[in-house]
């Protein structure tokens, strides 16, 4: 007998040895309200589902190169909605998306206006929960433009607005977003202010916009900084978010931020407002999000299977296990 | 009109009927607004983000015709299915039939745009209303593309209880839908037209694909088949042997179900070795159905 015949179904079951923030946050649900799941992989979804994230949102971004068409932009919508949607249905998470023409490749003049020419068919789809990430990256006046048109087409939809704040000169940069949008007629508690850090988030709060903070490893937020933010600042209008991406990020970073906290003594109420219910209720104001859909999306569902794969038994996704070399 | 191959005033009217009885106060006039828009203006944009912005008001709540509405609708489309999709599908079916067919390089423009940019609910819609669609012969290369997808629900509404693909699809990219439905463990009881459809390429593909499965050591759909009950000859029939003498049971009673209803007299013959299994299915107690149904996923 072959080696290959010797194994058993014990052998193909998932590694038992489990992480120890894992431990802290069993039986919590987590929302995570900004991350860019097309860049990940299926181990990603799958630690994510195991760590109690129950749905996210993905907001449309660069692909961290510039595209050179509308076309590519068109489809990079479309599978935000489709494909990207589906994938995590495979694992029992509720995917929403917003839409929007981000703020680097809008100094692309020319694509920059036949973007915007899409956007209006993509903004009103189902699921969309707000328009986003825009915003400022360089503080170009091309960028301005195309901030201040998205807007209006987030006032017209009665969508919320997910604002990326740029790295660089961040805190002017917040600040021209905020008065930008008031000119524009919006009401703060319909934007999210995200990639927060301690030197913006007073004025983001004391405006009544939703604060969210972005932990991710060496250019944004640690999440022991997090702990003190919210430590100092309450858990009102403030989200986690992993902003995970094709870059060094983890997208496990909202439910090992909840850990951190739960560790450092913050009340559970605090760590459900910031980890989960905030989120749900700022974007929730664009009608596109409902938190039993959540429950369903829990549910796999058995006739959406991956290609070719007849291996889902029992309301699961299809498990490898990493340690063995035998692939089945 | 010459456009449409069936009665497409009636259906439209029904289907509002239909939807209308399904729907809220708001959303049976929020409708009843766009359409009045839609004639007024006949104006694309407006059209699309009807389309796109229905499940907003009728929801997504899943539909049971009554045995009524059921009985009309397959008087006026034998073979057309709606039950147990949401709401929000059929109104936008019936949306799609609002779209006037006076310009034929219009409407086809139209729909392509819709199709590049729908949603996986979206292409759910458009690909269940293919039987509906004017100009059926121009949705087929659509349809084949459809069939690529790998998106359960899109895969769905092209492959189960949808009479279009078994009507006009060319013999290639029928046997693609097949084979694509088995490897993507889709109940095949429910493509229409499997057994008219069937046909020696595609059964070829399939006992190839047996044999592939077998030498690997996996398993196979039973109800595959029952693709080769006209098919049966001296070249497969050491396979349907194989699937007949299956510990299996219920493979052992798709082997014994190609043997019982083919006219192939070497597998009538093989039958004869399973007495009990050859009176059952004589009783009709055994069958392609309560197969399915043991076979369910």
């Amino acid at each position: 007998m072959c080696g290959i015949h010797d194994l058993t179904e014990k052998d193909l079951q998932p590694l038992t040895y489990t992480p120890a923030f894992l431990d802290k946050i069993k039986g919590m649900r987590f929302f995570d309200p900004h991350v860019h799941m097309t860049a990940r992989t299926t181990d990603d979804y799958q630690a994510m589902a195991d760590a109690g994230v129950v749905a996210i949102i993905e907001p449309a971004f660069w692909l961290g190169q510039p595209r050179t068409g509308v076309d590519t932009f068109r489809d990079y919508f479309s599978s935000l909605l489709g494909w990207e949607r589906f994938r995590a249905s495979q694992f029992g998470i509720k995917h929403y998306c917003t839409i929007g023409l981000n703020s680097k490749e809008a100094n692309n003049e020319k694509l920059a206006e036949a973007v915007m020419e899409i956007l209006p068919q993509f903004i009103y789809k189902e699921g969309v929960v707000g328009v986003g990430e825009i915003g400022f990256d360089d503080q170009t006046p091309l960028e301005e433009k195309y901030y201040r048109a998205q807007l209006e087409l987030a006032k017209e939809a009665g969508l919320p607005v997910q604002i990326h704040t740029p790295h660089r000169d961040k805190k002017k940069g917040t600040q021209r977003s905020m008065d930008i949008a008031l000119e524009h007629g919006l009401e703060p508690h319909m934007i999210i202010v995200d990639h927060n850090n301690e030197e913006t988030v007073k004025e983001v709060l004391d405006r009544g916009f939703w604060a969210a903070f972005t932990i991710y490893p060496f250019t944004k937020m640690g999440n022991e900084r997090m702990v003190a933010v919210v430590k100092q600042y309450g858990s009102e209008r403030i989200m986690v978010n992993s902003a995970a991406d094709w870059g060094i990020s983890d997208p496990l970073a909202v439910p090992k931020t909840a850990a951190l906290m739960h560790e450092s003594g913050i009340d559970l109420n605090d760590i459900h407002l910031v980890t989960y219910s905030n989120a749900v209720k700022a974007f929730a104001q664009s009608g596109q999000m409902n938190e039993a859909d959540f429950e369903i999306a829990g549910n796999i569902d058995q006739s959406e299977k991956f290609n070719g794969s007849s291996i889902l038994r029992g309301g699961q996704q299809p498990r490898i296990d990493k340690n063995t070399t035998i692939i089945r | 009109m010459a456009e449409y191959a069936y009665d497409q005033d009636k259906v439209s009217t029904l289907l509002s009927t239909i939807i209308r009885n399904k729907g809220n106060e708001k959303a049976n006039n929020w409708l009843q607004q766009r359409l009045q828009v839609q004639q007024q203006t006949g104006a694309i944009p407006p059209f699309n983000q009807t389309f796109t912005a229905i499940p907003r008001f009728t929801g997504n709540d899943i539909i049971t015709l009554s045995p009524l509405e059921n009985e009309q609708l397959q008087q006026l489309l034998p073979s057309f299915f709606v039950q147990g999709w949401p709401l929000s599908r059929l109104a936008r079916v019936w949306w799609l039939l609002q779209l006037p067919v006076t310009d034929k390089a219009l409407y086809l423009d139209t729909l392509e745009k819709l199709f590049n940019a729908a949603e996986m609910n979206e292409l759910a819609a458009l690909y269940s209303a293919l039987p509906l669609l004017p100009w059926p012969e121009e949705w087929i290369a659509r349809t084949s593309e459809g069939i690529r997808s790998n998106i359960g629900i899109v895969q769905e509404a092209i492959m189960l209880h949808n009479p279009y693909p078994a009507k006009y699809l060319p013999e290639p990219a029928w046997n693609q839908l097949v084979m694509k439905a088995i490897f993507t463990d889709k109940p095949l009881h429910l493509i229409t037209g499997l057994d008219e459809r069937a046909n020696s390429a595609l059964v070829n593909i399939l006992v190839d694909f047996a044999h592939e499965r077998w030498a690997a050591g996996r398993t196979l759909d039973p109800m595959q088949w029952r693709i080769l009950v006209n098919f049966v000859n001296e070249n497969n029939l050491g396979d349907i042997a194989r699937v007949l003498h299956s510990l299996n049971s219920i493979e052992q009673e798709a082997g014994a179900l190609v043997c019982a209803q083919t006219n192939y007299a070497p597998a009538k013959a093989l039958l004869a070795q399973y007495p009990a299994l050859a009176t059952e299915i004589q009783a009709g107690r055994i069958s392609w159905d309560t197969l399915a149904q043991k076979n369910k996923k």
